[in-house]
């Protein structure tokens, strides 16, 4: 039974959707959000590492997907992706390194001309015309920073509207190693309160970030800054535990709202003259997938068949460091120092492309994940005295890792697993993904440069991620990864993107896609705050054309 | 592709990059282990044979020394509780895994595996992971993906919050030098991250 009609439905609430449903209601306009997920109270932001982490019961307690390497492959069923599925998304269990990609990330394509087996692309828009979008992303979020240190960032206007966090032993003792070898380390900005700061409290320092919700709002999330406010306008309609199982499309080939499933199973359908599809790089395309219609044969909005195609995520060089102090990995923020002196592209290398250094406690502020996991890196699978004297390692151990661009492959995708349906009925996505050479000549060159930082740094043993969980070979790829993009490029071209520079599909011209999944390639940073940014831009677009009543 | 990198790649897309234990059944509702570990420490999943052998080999992947280990942190109660409720998944693997060792131990004098000495012990527990415990057999599973399953039971027995059942007394995070999660007890200070000022840990030691 269909009820009011609505001016936008957007599905998804994490960093695309949940900046489309702040800044549309707040230009007046009537909002219903669909999140498949629940909505969690803050008394539910524990840091129990059991629940949170390793089980993942909190925040994608339904996630079930299969992954195969190569197309032909039976794919294998896995919990693979690191994504949240709650109100807020995956941003309410982000670590929150918030970057601004380099001018050229931009540009791919006409930077590198074309590379075989990769499917490079530029951007519709360039750096110049996201930097005032970063900048709102910035302070709305508040992100904690350094404007000044870091020589190889893009230009920027404003400053960060908070100070960096204070840095504990293992990010001054990273410092220390990359200026022993000649670089230029500075703070990585983070969206977490350094300081009080728009009403919300400052970091409590309490080490536990990524994969965990903040029970104290210091950390930036729609769930904290975007849905609040949107609430307050009283044009938000949030349905949590609504699973949108199909975009359906009047005659015409509009989109006409959704239908989704309630967590009893029951069925609703949502009208709405608008659809913002923000359902990230595994949701968006999974959905459009499974819209299909007489007008959509192979699903909505897919004419180009590049629906779930070039899906990259980034690739993790790293070194383990082991140190004769503590390190206080367990305290502070995901990310302390950073340095980017090895981004910038130079195919002397014998790789195109780059990325972002940085020290991170990803495994070393919990020890559980440190024991099971680093255990690899020490001697696999570790037991006995050799468990117990790694176990002993935990606060003097530090991680330094590269968050490395990959190089998009046409063949990596997210389409409809033909076997494996879930507790709906639907059928699962299946993820197929490979990494392209350039990704592995890059892992392995890095990997030689972060271990003579670590040495440089004073680490007494240095243990290499090629022998860790982050490896990726020929026969080795990354079947999941928080960092997920492109299954849904936007570009100027109908027969070669799935939606224009804004979002708007090229195809139904009401419906528009917001999130990760439009990303056509990844930078060698962190994607949010680029997602952020894009959304913001996004929606100043869509409020200025319904102004015009051009939609 | 050798057998190793086919289980090495098993393993690594089983644990991704979140590490550890994700082994099986995420799929059940949360949390019933630490209600059940709060509960009893009694066997509720194993028959007290198999908790005996179980105990013994949770004992060798994490031994004692000076300090404890997974005997004293009460891994096999964790494991227990734990095979009742969100790894109930895989208690057949356990089932037929400890039904292999006891079999085993009956080559390692009368009291079986259990009371077997140390080094007997490590010698069949290295070809359970091996692959190539002899007589190992059919029925009994894939003996390096039980040992494997167990290895990573132990440390999550070890270092889980202690409300899940093992980690008694905060003997694992003692050995780890972790002073335990701070979301609910007011984080560090700045002084804390920097390491000017020292750190109280949740038993209650400056670290």
């Amino acid at each position: 039974m269909a009820d009011e009609m609505f001016d936008v439905c957007v599905i998804g609430t994490g960093a695309g959707g949940g900046v489309m449903i702040d800044q549309l209601t707040a230009a007046g306009l009537r909002v219903v959000a669909l999140e498949r997920g629940p909505y969690l109270e803050t008394s539910e932001f524990d840091d129990d590492e059991l629940r949170n982490v390793v089980r993942d019961q909190v925040f994608s307690r339904d996630q079930l997907e299969t992954f195969r390497q190569d197309g032909g492959a039976k794919a294998e069923v896995g919990h693979y992706s690191q994504i949240a599925h709650c109100v807020g998304g995956t941003l309410t269990h982000w670590a929150a390194w918030s970057w601004r990609f380099r001018e050229d990330e931009f540009k791919v394509l006409s930077t590198e001309g074309s590379v075989a087996g990769a499917s490079l692309a530029d951007w519709p828009f360039g750096y110049d015309e996201l930097a005032p979008f970063y900048e709102r992303a910035e302070w709305d979020f508040g992100v904690s920073g350094d404007a000044t240190g870091n020589p190889f960032a893009a230009p920027r206007g404003k400053g960060f509207p908070n100070p960096p966090h204070p840095q504990r032993p293992g990010s001054v003792r990273f410092a220390e190693g990359a200026k022993g070898v000649g670089y230029q380390p500075f703070p990585v900005p983070m969206a977490i309160n350094s300081k009080p700061y728009a009403g919300r409290p400052s970091c409590m320092n309490g080490g536990a970030c990524r994969s965990y919700g903040c029970p104290v709002h210091a950390k930036g999330t729609t769930y904290s800054v975007s849905l609040p406010r949107a609430r307050r306008t009283g044009k938000l309609d949030l349905r949590a535990d609504a699973m949108v199982f199909e975009v359906p499309v009047d005659d015409a080939g509009r989109a006409i709202g959704a239908r989704y499933f309630d967590s009893s199973g029951a069925t609703h359908e949502v009208r709405a003259r608008q659809v913002v599809l923000s359902g990230g790089t595994m949701g968006t395309p999974h959905l459009l997938l499974m819209s299909k219609s007489s007008s959509f044969a192979d699903g909505l909005a897919n004419g180009s068949g590049l629906v779930g195609k070039n899906l990259t995520f980034h690739h993790h060089p790293s070194v383990v460091g082991v140190f004769e102090d503590d390190m206080r990995g367990y305290t502070g923020v995901e990310a302390g120092m950073a340095f980017d002196d090895l981004h910038p592209s130079d195919p002397k290398r014998g790789f195109i492309r780059g990325g972002v250094v940085a020290e991170t406690n990803t495994f070393t502020h919990q020890p559980l994940a440190f024991a099971s996991t680093l255990g690899e890196y020490n001697k696999p699978q570790a037991w006995g005295a050799d468990l117990k004297s790694w176990i002993r390692e935990f606060p003097r151990a530090s991680t330094y890792a590269g968050i490395c661009e990959e190089l998009p492959i046409e063949a990596c995708a997210v389409d409809l697993d033909p076997d494996v349906k879930d507790r709906f009925g639907l059928p699962v996505r299946r993820i197929t993904k490979h990494q392209h050479e350039n990704d592995l000549a890059m892992f392995d060159w890095y990997e030689e440069k972060l271990v003579a930082v670590a040495e440089a740094a004073g680490a007494t043993r240095v243990l290499r991620g090629s022998q860790g969980p982050l490896t990726i070979s020929k026969d080795i790829s990354q079947s999941g990864n928080a960092h997920n993009h492109g299954t849904c490029r936007m570009g100027t071209d109908p027969a070669k993107s799935v939606v224009d520079g804004y979002g708007r599909s090229h195809e139904v011209p009401n419906l528009w896609i917001v999130d990760g999944s439009t990303m056509p390639t990844n930078g060698g940073y962190n994607p949010t705050l680029t997602i952020l940014a894009t959304a913001y831009r996004s929606a100043d677009h869509f409020v200025s054309e319904a102004r015009k009543g051009n939609l | 592709v050798s057998h190793r990198d086919l289980s090495r790649r098993r393993f690594l897309k089983q644990t991704g990059l979140y590490g550890g234990g994700l082994l099986l059944a995420w799929q059940l509702p949360r949390p019933l282990t630490a209600e059940a570990a709060a509960a009893s420490t009694e066997p509720v999943s194993l028959s007290a044979l198999e908790w005996a052998n179980l105990d013994a080999i949770v004992a060798r992947i994490i031994p004692s020394d000076a300090e404890p280990g997974a005997r004293e942190a009460g891994c096999v109660n964790f494991i227990d509780k734990a095979l009742d409720n969100e790894d109930a998944a895989a208690l057949p693997l356990y089932r037929a895994g400890l039904a292999g060792v006891e079999a085993a131990g009956r080559d390692l004098g009368e009291g079986g595996f259990a009371r077997a000495d140390s080094e007997a012990q490590d010698k069949l527990l290295g070809a359970l992971q091996a692959g190539t415990a002899p007589g190992w057999s059919k029925e009994a599973g894939d003996s390096a993906f039980f040992f494997e399953t167990v290895r990573q039971h132990t440390i999550a027995g070890f270092l889980a919050d202690p409300s899940y059942g093992g980690n008694r007394d905060m003997v694992g995070w003692k050995v780890a030098g972790y002073p335990g999660p701070r979301h609910r007890r007011g984080g560090y200070s700045n002084d804390q991250v920097v390491g000017k000022a020292s750190i109280i840990s949740a038993w209650g030691e400056e670290l």
